[in-house]
């Protein structure tokens, strides 16, 4: 329960804190904070969860079940697909209160209709699923709990700020600018807000299509780490 | 000839620097409990972890039910596993883990119930069935892990010190198990750092140490091994096992004493040498204050084997 409404939390601080400094000149004509905000942090709710289900994964590992599943015939391709699946589901329904507050209690428009944000919502829904695979692939090479928090944390604030969540781009300093465009989450950012707020969606198909390429290479590589034997 | 289950061939495995399983050659023909005897850090984890299909081994062959360790899934198949550590899930409730591993193998909704009823009786968990596990006893948790390694109906099962910091009586439970399985034509495999156990439910004993077979065989054979008898001694205060230990070493005896035991034990080959182990303490002014002969246990056994150094 409290999970489920820890997106709306940051919703709050959020379009409170960097709406009060946000320049409206900055934003595209027309576009509302929150209009702005929301999208983007559609994207940036799924990252936590995804870094926690790779450190729920090595910690499975290293003692609970997961020891007993492998002595038994069972492929790690289940065992894994089981934990991604179980763990999106959860961030999908934070997804859902957060969109729902939105609405509801912040003034958030999505002018792309409901269409349009249930479309936002499941470039969302992938982009948290490929995430979860790439910790799930790092958790099962590494198999250490606590590299694996570092990792998280190392990664998610980069992730998060160095991106268009928060403010566009282009009022970024030049450096923070060439970072901010190569994090792949402006990309996923930028594509859930053509698709809930109605803009042209140019950019939608490629970072839909760099999102599938990331989710293969994850599960790839989740799965060869899995199967490895306990030791060397 | 008897079909062998198990089955390891110059098997050595190395971490690193460390070999932790140095040219082991062991077999166990199909129902027979083979008991895995060794220290910490003799290999046992280690040879149960090849043997299951979890590491594999450096060199040498390992098979199970007559598959190589290589072939994995068709191995995990026909073997249920109890690590050192209980693997089960906590939030579960322990009919939910055993159902959860019951269609996990394949059964149906129904079938998987019935099994997990079925084990929860036998393990005497149907009290517990619908609590999560993570409120078992340590005792309780074994047995669950016990029952969980047995629902696929394996042929081999391997237990790896299934009965450590048990009770006397759960530990008895366990062993009543183990024998049913053996009964039930079920090939054991078990690691214990218990000499006891190891005699009570092994038809054959392998000793490990430092990853080396360093006996084998009957309990009987092994207790042989060492001699007719063994005299175990206690001197009288302020004499140590020490002191006993050197006098009776002088006398040309193999005498040794347990990790921090007051008393020395020294195996001898016929009754009438009893003698001269007295006589070989009067002569260097040691008090006996206690002096039994008995059989040789695998304590004998095991000690002679591995000498660990007495404590001063
Ligand atoms: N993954 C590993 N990496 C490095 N060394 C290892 C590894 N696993 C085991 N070893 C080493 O191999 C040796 C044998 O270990 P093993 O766990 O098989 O012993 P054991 O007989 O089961 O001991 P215990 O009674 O303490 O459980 C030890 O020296 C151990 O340190
Ligand atoms: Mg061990």
């Amino acid at each position: 329960m409290l999970n489920l409404c820890q997106p709306v939390v940051l919703l709050l601080l959020f379009s409170q804190v960097f709406g009060a400094i946000a320049n409206p000149e900055l934003l595209p004509p027309g576009t509302a904070y929150v209009d702005y905000l929301l999208p983007a942090l559609l994207v940036t709710t799924v990252m936590g969860p995804a870094t926690n289900s790779g450190v729920g994964l090595v910690r499975d590992m290293t003692g609970g079940f997961l020891t007993r599943l492998r002595s038994m015939p069972v492929d790690p391709c289940w065992i894994l697909l089981a934990r991604s699946v179980s763990d999106v589901a959860r961030v999908v329904a934070q997804l859902i209160v957060l969109v729902i507050a939105g609405v509801v209690l912040f003034g958030f428009v999505p002018a792309g209709g409901p269409l349009g944000m249930l479309a936002a919502l499941a470039v969302a829904v992938l982009v948290a699923w490929t995430l979860t695979w790439i910790f799930l692939a790092l958790g099962s090479w590494l198999r250490d709990v606590e590299m694996m928090q570092s990792i998280g944390v190392i990664s998610v604030f980069p992730l998060m700020f160095a991106s268009s969540a928060f403010v566009p781009v282009h009022a970024f300093p030049g450096w923070l600018q060439v970072v901010a465009m190569a994090n792949p989450m402006s990309h996923a950012m930028r594509a859930t807000r053509e698709l809930a707020l109605g803009w042209s969606t140019g950019h939608t198909l490629p970072a839909v299509a760099t999102c599938v390429g990331f989710l293969a290479l994850g599960m790839f590589c989740a799965v060869r780490g899995f199967r490895r034997p306990i030791v060397g | 000839m008897t079909e062998l289950m198990i089955e390891a061939d110059r098997l050595t495995r190395v971490f690193g620097d460390v070999t932790a399983l140095d040219t082991v050659t062991l077999t166990a023909p199909r129902g027979a409990v083979l008991g895995l005897l060794g220290h910490n850090g003799a290999g046992k984890t280690t040879l149960v972890n090849v043997l299951t299909t979890q590491v594999p081994p450096s060199s040498g062959t390992a098979r199970v039910a007559g598959l190589d360790v290589r072939q994995g899934d068709q191995i995990r198949a026909l073997i249920g596993l109890a690590g050192q550590f209980a693997a089960v899930d906590g939030q579960l409730s322990g009919l939910d883990n055993l159902i959860t591993v019951a269609r996990l193998l394949g059964a149906g909704r129904r079938a998987a119930y019935a099994r997990a009823a079925e084990l929860l009786d036998l393990f005497g968990l149907a009290g517990a069935a619908r609590r999560p596990a993570r409120t078992y006893s340590g005792g309780m948790r074994r047995r669950l892990d016990l029952a969980m390694s047995l629902v696929g109906h394996p042929e081999v099962i391997f237990l790896d010190e299934p009965t450590a910091g048990l009770d006397p009586e759960s530990r008895l439970v366990l062993w009543r198990i183990v024998g049913r399985l053996a009964r039930d034509g079920i090939t054991v495999l078990l690691t214990t750092q218990y000499i006891e156990e190891a005699d009570r439910l092994a038809d054959a004993i392998v000793v490990l140490s430092g990853g080396r077979v360093v006996a084998s065989g009957t309990p009987a054979e092994l207790k042989a091994q060492v001699g007719t008898s063994s005299v175990r001694v206690t001197p009288v205060w302020p004499h140590g096992p020490a002191r006993v230990l050197d006098c009776l070493s002088e006398a040309g005896f193999r005498a040794f004493a347990g990790p921090g035991a007051r008393s020395v034990s020294t195996p001898v080959a016929e009754p009438g040498l009893v003698a001269s182990v007295v006589r070989a303490l009067d002569a260097a002014g040691i008090g006996v204050s206690e002096l039994n002969v008995t059989e040789p246990t695998l304590n004998d056994v095991y000690l002679n084997l591995i000498k660990p150094e007495p404590v001063r």
